[in-house]
Parts: structure tokens; sequence; C-alpha cells
């Protein structure tokens, strides 16, 4: 199957029923990409999907050969983090870590869709991802900074 | 802290040693020099600063790699299959499975019985002692492969009578669950007492009763237990997800018959342990002894089933609890009999001891009486014991403020024990009192003697705003005490580099505390540089010096010391060679961000142009943390506070806020501080309102081995959290002044959250999880008009 990953076009031999998960980690070492509970309850495996987060833990990766997927690998550059990375840092939003790249992908996904959500509108667009480190107040600051950031008028 | 006895420096000495609340003594090698205390009044530039996780970057960007993520060339992978009843002999059926296509290798007991010494000799026993038991591995091409064929492994069972709680255990027709004749476990009953407890209680003037249930919760760590081994000739090398690289190498050495140096254990970046990961286990021994005959290095990581099924847990208790007080609130006696089943396997990590350090009183009794049972083994869990003892204790503590209509943070100032009462010594420092304060002003904590009963019990808040009519909100708080001493052996390298940086060579582990970061600090502050000039190595046993498992919040104050005096080592050395470069006697020389100075010509250089100048000349300093001071309870403390609103209604409980006060000696970084605290918090909560293990007693199987049905904490569920510790370095317990803080801020959250939560409803709740079941069968009780404190 073919695939574009990060912007890349990728050439993949995998059985029908690999899962992206599997695929992005196993053939690709594309290991930012995690595995924790293999069935959709954690948040993470998210990846994008054309800009919109899945779980690919259940999404088929032969049933993403026309869309333009992107993992944490993809977002920022090898020079310079992507700002949301930079506002997780300044804020001390990962512990453990295990579950970072999937807030990450979380975060900007849900700006991208919301550029000016409320506190309660990222706590929902956040629900979906698990951290057993109990990092939520410090990935609700992080994200909070970039929606604030985003706004024309910040500051006000 | 070299000791001299008769005129002569003894290099060796015995220490006591604070693990989890076991004693260890140990004997132990005094350092060759002592570094000064940093007191309260040090000039730390870098220690006690908000420097940024120093591997921040690597986690957002995905680049950390994880046990889970280790790839190596011609990698195969393995599974486990597991008993699916939880008592009686198994007949594993393995043909199918081995025709399957792409599998390696199948391994089961007849395997192991010659192959594995203790502790792996009884590895895929079929002998079934409880769900989830692992009975085989199968080892394929693909984890898919290995799924597969695993699907294919037939297990006949001839089940026998097992018992999964603590009554059927001690049931006179109980089954032998370890053999023997009893299932009493350990050195069941266990007492500990001071003074007379009967006599306390016949000198009160106020007593409460009640039995308190806590549920079985498990680690949930995200990153899963696994293992990737890897053999060169009679050479082993894991990587496995562990807090304990060198328990597990012990672990492996032992299993193998290997020499300890045949044994490499690395572990580099580490998604959560919690308690559970400070052993090697059966996926570990499978990937080495399938490596081992299959010539290829083997990756065998847990799913997720097998994560929550067999990788340990906080056990359940019952504890039954009496408290007995003079009418001014001074406690006269405290008892507490518990009851732990423990599981198939584990230790005495029980409710009892916070019993007897939280409060002054002359007159303790504790009693556990533990128990096996036919479900998998306690492992220990963020303050193990603890957090348990300390629901009951707490909760017991408020009832008897309110019985003595008294404030529940004076009933807790009144009892402060000034010492440690049971061990008769005193603590290195406490300041649970100045917790108390700050805490209670950050909160705003308000208590007013009890009114008239009214048919709404509660209070309104304090804002115009009116809630509606069936929502309730209440208050609470709770206190907590835990050995977080650490102590030696600990070891570090301090290594000055040929361009000027420094790293720092230690073999602990970093779960998500932030070790690698507060250690990078300390280090940076001893040398005079940056800490973007130290580089932290960690994680591997056969190139890093000692230190030991990162378990018992002992890793900052016993690995801390030892990597300052290494740097302080290293930068006595730099600055000897830099006063032969500068002319100047090394005594005016001091280092500060990368420069050194003199004070005497006020000429300067860097570290850089040291080494420089040195060419290869390498400069490493040695660093080892020294013993423990004699006789002194070192330990953290704290208390927090939190405000719930209860829906009479629905039965759903929703924190507000918690405000938590901390004294942990001195804080290294108070933002990792901080997210530390947020995240014991914030599991304290899960542990509060949520997380229990459900198991099926009539089958002896757990029903939630999942993280969509064993419930922790969203975002959705955080409250607005106020955290925070105390100032004041500890500077009897080390010479860094620094204690534990990774498991103390769990411990108050759950007792904090269910006083409040009786506050809010007007009555007592007995037992956590306070699911809407809970609070809606405390409320009917309540209507029913029984006992507050009834059992």
């Amino acid at each position: 199957m073919h695939l574009t990953v990060n912007g890349r076009a990728r050439a993949v031999a995998a059985p029908d029923h690999a899962t992206l998960l599997e695929v992005l980690r196993d053939q690709l070492a594309l290991t930012g990409t995690k595995e924790v509970c293999d069935r959709g309850e954690c948040g993470a495996c998210t990846v994008l999907l054309d800009g919109v987060p899945v779980y690919s833990c259940l999404t088929l990766a032969v049933a993403c050969d026309d869309v333009a997927i992107t993992t944490i690998e993809g977002i920022g550059t090898s020079g310079e983090a992507h700002p949301m990375q930079r506002a997780f840092i300044e804020h001390d939003a990962a512990q453990c870590g295990f579950c970072t790249p999937g807030q990450v992908l979380a975060a900007i996904a849900l700006l991208e869709r919301n550029p000016d959500p409320s506190d309660d509108e990222i706590v929902e667009g956040m629900s979906g991802n698990l951290c057993r480190c109990g990092t939520y107040p410090k990935i609700a600051r992080a994200v909070q900074q970039m929606a604030r950031a985003a706004k024309p008028d910040h500051g006000h | 802290m070299a000791t001299e006895i008769g005129g002569e420096q003894k290099r060796f000495v015995s220490t006591t040693v604070e693990i989890e609340g076991r004693e260890e003594t140990k004997i132990v090698e005094i350092p060759a020099f002592d570094p000064a205390p940093w007191g309260d009044n040090a000039p730390l530039g870098i220690v006690g600063t908000r420097s940024p996780r120093v591997d921040a970057l690597e986690k957002v960007t995905g680049h950390a790699r994880y046990t889970a993520d280790t790839q190596r060339p011609g990698m195969v992978h393995a599974v486990l299959v597991r008993s699916t009843i939880p008592r009686g002999k198994a007949t594993v059926d393995v043909t199918a499975a081995r025709e399957m296509p792409g599998v390696l290798g199948v391994l089961t007991a007849a395997d192991i019985a010659t192959t594995l010494g203790a502790p792996a000799s009884r590895l895929f026993d079929a002998n079934v002692t409880y769900t989830g038991q692992p009975l085989a591995a199968i080892c394929a091409e693909s984890p898919d492969l290995a799924r597969r064929a695993a699907a294919h492994v037939r297990i006949a069972y001839e089940p026998t009578t097992f018992a999964v709680t603590f009554d059927a255990a001690m049931a006179p027709d109980a089954p032998p669950v370890r053999g023997g004749t009893s299932n009493l476990a350990l050195k069941s009953p266990l007492v500990a007492q001071r003074g007379d407890t009967e006599r306390g209680l016949r000198e009160a003037q106020a007593t409460v009763s009640a039995t308190f249930r806590t549920p079985v919760a498990l680690h949930t760590a995200l990153e899963p237990h696994g293992a990737v081994a890897e053999w060169e000739g009679d050479r082993l090398t894991v990587w496995e997800s562990t807090q304990g690289i060198f328990r597990v190498r012990t672990n492996l050495a032992q299993a193998f018959k290997l020499p300890h140096t045949h044994v490499r254990v690395l572990c580099d970046f580490m998604g959560g342990g919690f308690g559970a990961k400070a052993y090697a286990g059966a996926h570990t021994y499978a990937a080495a002894l399938f490596a081992r005959t299959l010539r290829l290095p083997v990756r065998c990581v847990l799913d997720r089933e097998g994560e929550q099924l067999d990788t340990g847990n906080r056990p359940a208790s019952v504890q039954r609890v009496t408290l007995g007080a003079t009418k001014d609130g001074r406690l006269t006696a405290i008892v507490c009999e518990a009851d732990v089943p423990l599981g198939i396997n584990g230790w005495e990590g029980g409710p009892a001891r916070i019993y007897h350090e939280l409060y002054s009183c002359p007159n303790v009794k504790t009693t556990e009486t533990f128990a096996w049972i036919n479900a998998s083994a306690m492992q220990a869990f963020r303050a193990p014991g603890h957090v348990e003892g300390a629901f009951g204790l707490e909760r017991a503590m408020d009832m008897l403020a309110r019985k003595l209509a008294m404030d529940p943070l004076e009933l807790r100032r009144k009892n402060f024990a000034a010492t440690d009462e049971e061990k008769s010594r005193p603590w290195s420092s406490n300041q649970l009192l100045e917790c108390y304060k700050q805490g209670a002003e950050r909160f705003g904590w308000h208590w007013s003697p009890p009114r008239a009963p009214t048919s709404a019990s509660g209070s309104l808040p304090a804002s115009g705003f009116r809630l509606p009519a069936s929502i309730r909100r209440g208050t609470g708080l709770a206190a907590q005490a835990w050995p977080a001493g650490g102590g030696p052996p600990a070891y570090a390298l301090c290594r000055i580099n040929s361009d000027g940086t420094a790293t720092v060579l230690a073999g602990t582990q970093d779960l998500g505390t932030g070790s690698r970061t507060v250690l990078a600090q300390v280090a940076a502050e001893a040398l005079g540089m940056r800490v973007t000039s130290v580089r932290c190595v960690i994680g591997d046993t056969e190139r890093l010096p000692y230190t030991g498992t990162s378990w018992g919040s002992t890793t900052t104050p016993s690995v801390a010391p030892a990597v300052r005096m290494a740097a302080e080592d290293a930068l006595a050395t730099v600055l000897e060679a830099a006063a032969e470069m500068l002319d100047v006697p090394a005594t005016t020389l001091s280092s500060r961000d990368g420069t050194i100075s003199s004070t005497a010509t006020g000429r300067t250089m860097t570290f850089a142009a040291v080494t420089k100048t040195l060419g290869e000349v390498m400069i490493i300093g040695r660093g080892s943390r020294g013993p423990n001071p004699q006789k002194t309870g070192i330990y953290s403390f704290g208390v927090q506070f939190a405000e719930v609103e209860v829906d009479l209604e629905t039965g759903v409980v929703r924190v507000l806020r918690i405000v938590a006060a901390h004294d942990a000696g001195r804080i290294l970084n108070p933002t990792l501080a901080e997210s530390q605290l947020e995240g014991g918090i914030i599991q304290g909560l899960g542990y509060a309102l949520f997380e229990e293990r459900v198991m099926d007693e009539r089958l002896g199987m757990p029903l939630n081995p999942t993280m969509h049905d064993y419930k922790i904490p969203t975002m959705a569920d955080i409250p607005r959290i106020d955290a925070f510790c105390v100032a004041g370095a500890d500077f009897m317990a080390n010479h860094v002044g620094a204690r534990g803080l990774a498991e103390p801020p769990i411990i108050p959250t759950a007792p904090a959250i269910a006083n409040a939560v009786a506050d809010a409803l007007g009555c007592e709740v007995l037992e956590i999880p306070l699911t809407p079941w809970r609070v809606l069968d405390a409320i009917r009780r309540k209507a029913d008009g029984g006992s507050r404190a009834g059992d």
C-alpha cells in the first residue's frame, strides 16, 4: 500500500488488517505514536488524517491511502519545535512523556477546528487523551496559552 | 560525616535506610569528603529555580525512546498466554500454535523446569493460582502473528475451588491458596503498639469507631511492562521499562545463573511506573529465553489486558478504627485492625504505619491480618499502605472532630507529633504545622460550630449564585506523613568533557519524576555551570555507577548528594588545573555560569578554555551518598484541603478545588515539584472517586482489565489545584537538603475528598471509591436514620 506520511510517500507491505498504528510503529519506525490500550480508549496513538485527529489503533492502514497522515514526527521541523510543542515545554506539560505525542496532536487539531476555544471546550477537546502522571493542569495551561496567542486581539 | 573511633577513621559504617516503611540496615562507605550542607541561606542560583525539564524536547517531539519503542536488527516478537480461571490445573497444548505461520518458538512450564533458577523457576507453572497467570509464551515474526498463534494455544482446565476475597480465604473450608494449611500471610497478625490503648480508651471522653473499606487499585502506567532481550555469547542485554535497572539485573543473573556483570539492563525513557516496575517479570524471562534459543533480539511488551491483570495492584483493605480523645481534643488512643487480602504474593505494605506516625498519642495499637488470595500479586503502588491507612485514619479524625464539635484542622494541630513517637526519635525536620497554616490560608479554610440539624445539611456557596436544589457543597482536609529520606548506597561520576561541558553518570531512573533534570541542576550548581552545559546519563547497569531502585521517594535524597559530591570533586580538580594556568592559588578560584574567576587577580577563564588547554587530560569526579543520621525520622509531610459538590439526586461527586501544602525539605525545582504534586493529587482523586478493580467473586475473574472500564481521571475530572511546598531545607537529612516528594501527594487526597463529601451530605462515607451508587447508598442510610458511623 502507498501512504503519505508527514509529507512523504511511503510504500508499505502490510496485511489488509494491519492498523495504522502497527504500520507506523513497526514498519516505518515512527515510534512517537504510542500503543497503550490498543482499543480506542486512551488517545496515546492519536495521529492526524488530513488534519483530523484519529486513534490510529482503530484505523486500518489500507483505509489511509488517499489522505495525508501526520504523526508527531511531522510536527515542527528538525530545527524548530512547533509553537504547541514549545508551549508544552514552557508549562512542563509532560511528565513521563508517554501520552505527550498524542496530547500535542490532539491540542493542535483542537485549535485547528476551533481557534478560539473556551476553557471548557479545551477540557472537552482534550478529554479523549489520558495521562496517568496527572499532567492535565499543565497541559490545559499550554493549550490555553496557545489559544490566547492565536486570538487576533490577544492581550485583552 | 567520617566517624572517628579511638582516633582512627572508619571507612565503613552501619546505617539505617527506610524504604516504603521497611527499615534496612546496611554497611556503607563513608564518602571521602563531605560537602557542607546547603542550608536555607546557601547562595544557590540553579537549584531551586524553575529550570525546564532537560528532556522535554525529546518528549514533545516523540523522539524520546522508551523500552516499548526499542527496535533491534532482526527483532522478533513474543506474547504471553494467560489463564482464564483463578485456580486449578491447566493442560497446555501448543501443537496447533506451533504450526501457525511465522511462529518461531513456544515456551511452557516444561521448557522452564531445568532452565531457569529462582526467581523464575516456576514460570508458566501449570498449577493455576490466579486469573491472568502466564501459562505459555509464543514467539513469532511479528506481534500480529504471535497474537494469532496465541489464540491457537488450547488450554484444558481442571478448575478447583478458589478464594478471591479476604473472607473466603479465611473461611474454615477455604482452599489453600499457596499450599500449606492456612491462607494467613506473612507474619499475620502483625501487631504494633505503644502504650496501652485499653487504658487510653478508658480515659477518653469521646470515642468514635467505624469500619472503612478501600478498593484494589491498579497502577495503569501508560507504558506497559516490557522488555527487549538480546544475547552476545553468554552476555545478556535487556532493555526493560523499570524503576530498578540493578534489581532487574540481579533477577536475570539469578534466573539465568549468570555473573551479574554478564547482564546489562538499560532503561532510558520510561512511561511511568508508580511502583509496579521494580522487578523482572514473565515478559522479561520469556524474551531472554527466546532470544537465547533463537539467537535473535526478542521483544515482549504486555498488552493492556495483561498490564491490568497481572503487574501488581494496591490491595484492598478493611480497617476497623477506634479513636479516643479528651474533650478538648487530645488523642488518648488510636486503634486499627486491618484485613488485607494481598493476592498470590506480596509484602507487609499495609495500612498500619501512618496510624503510628501522623499524630501525637500515647496509646496506639494496630493489628494487620494479611491473607493470600487467588488474585494477582500486590506490588508497591505510590505510598503503599499509607494511602489506604490515611483514608481510615483521616476519615476517623474527621468523625472525631464532628463528635467533639471541633474544627478538624484545630484537632489535627492539637495532636501534631513534634517527634516520631513510635520510634522515640526526633524528626530531621517537620513543617507540618506550617503546611496547615499556609494551606488553610490559601484555601480560605473556615469552620463554624455545627448548627442544629436541618433537613438540608451542607453549605451553599458564598456567592449569590444559587445551586440547583439537589446540589450540596462541602469542604474537608486530610494530612500525611511518609518516610522519604533515601540513603546509601548511591554513586555518581561527574566527567568534565573536552568541550568544557559536564556529564553526570549515575545508574538511576527517571520515571517521569524529573530526576534527570534535578540531578543536572545539582551538578550545574556545584560546578558553577549552566544547566544546559550538563548532560545527565542514566539507566545503564554496565556503564554507570550503582544507585538503588527508584521507589519509596528515595531517588532525589539518595542520588542528588552523590551527584553534588561528584561535581564538587571534579570542580576541585578543574580549579587546580586553572590555578596552574592562571598562576594563582586554587583557593582563590571559584566558578559561576561556566566561568572560573580568581578573587586574587580578577582573571577569568572558562571551563572550555581550561579543558582545551588540558587537551585529552580527563577530569572525573567521584561522589557517593553518605550514611543517614542515626536515630532520626526523615519524613515528608503535608496537608490537602478539598471542596466538592455532590448531587443528591444522581450521587455524582465533583471536586471543585484542592489546595495542597507539602513539606519535602528543599525543593530543587518548584515547577517539577508542582507537576508531581498535581499528579499525586489527580491519582488520589481517581482513587477517591472512580478507581476499582472489580472482581467477579463467583468466577474469580477481574471484570475490568481495560482503560474503558478501569476509570482513571481525564482532564474533565480535574479540579482547580493549588499545590505548593513550604520553604525550608532539611540539612539534617543530607547535604543537599531535599527529601522525597513522589509519593506524599497521593496520600491525603482521598480522605480530604471523602471528608468534604461527608460534610456536604451530613453523613459519613465509609468506603471508596465514591461512585454514585455508594454516595446514594450513604444518603439512603442517612434518610433511614442509620447510624452515622455505623458499619
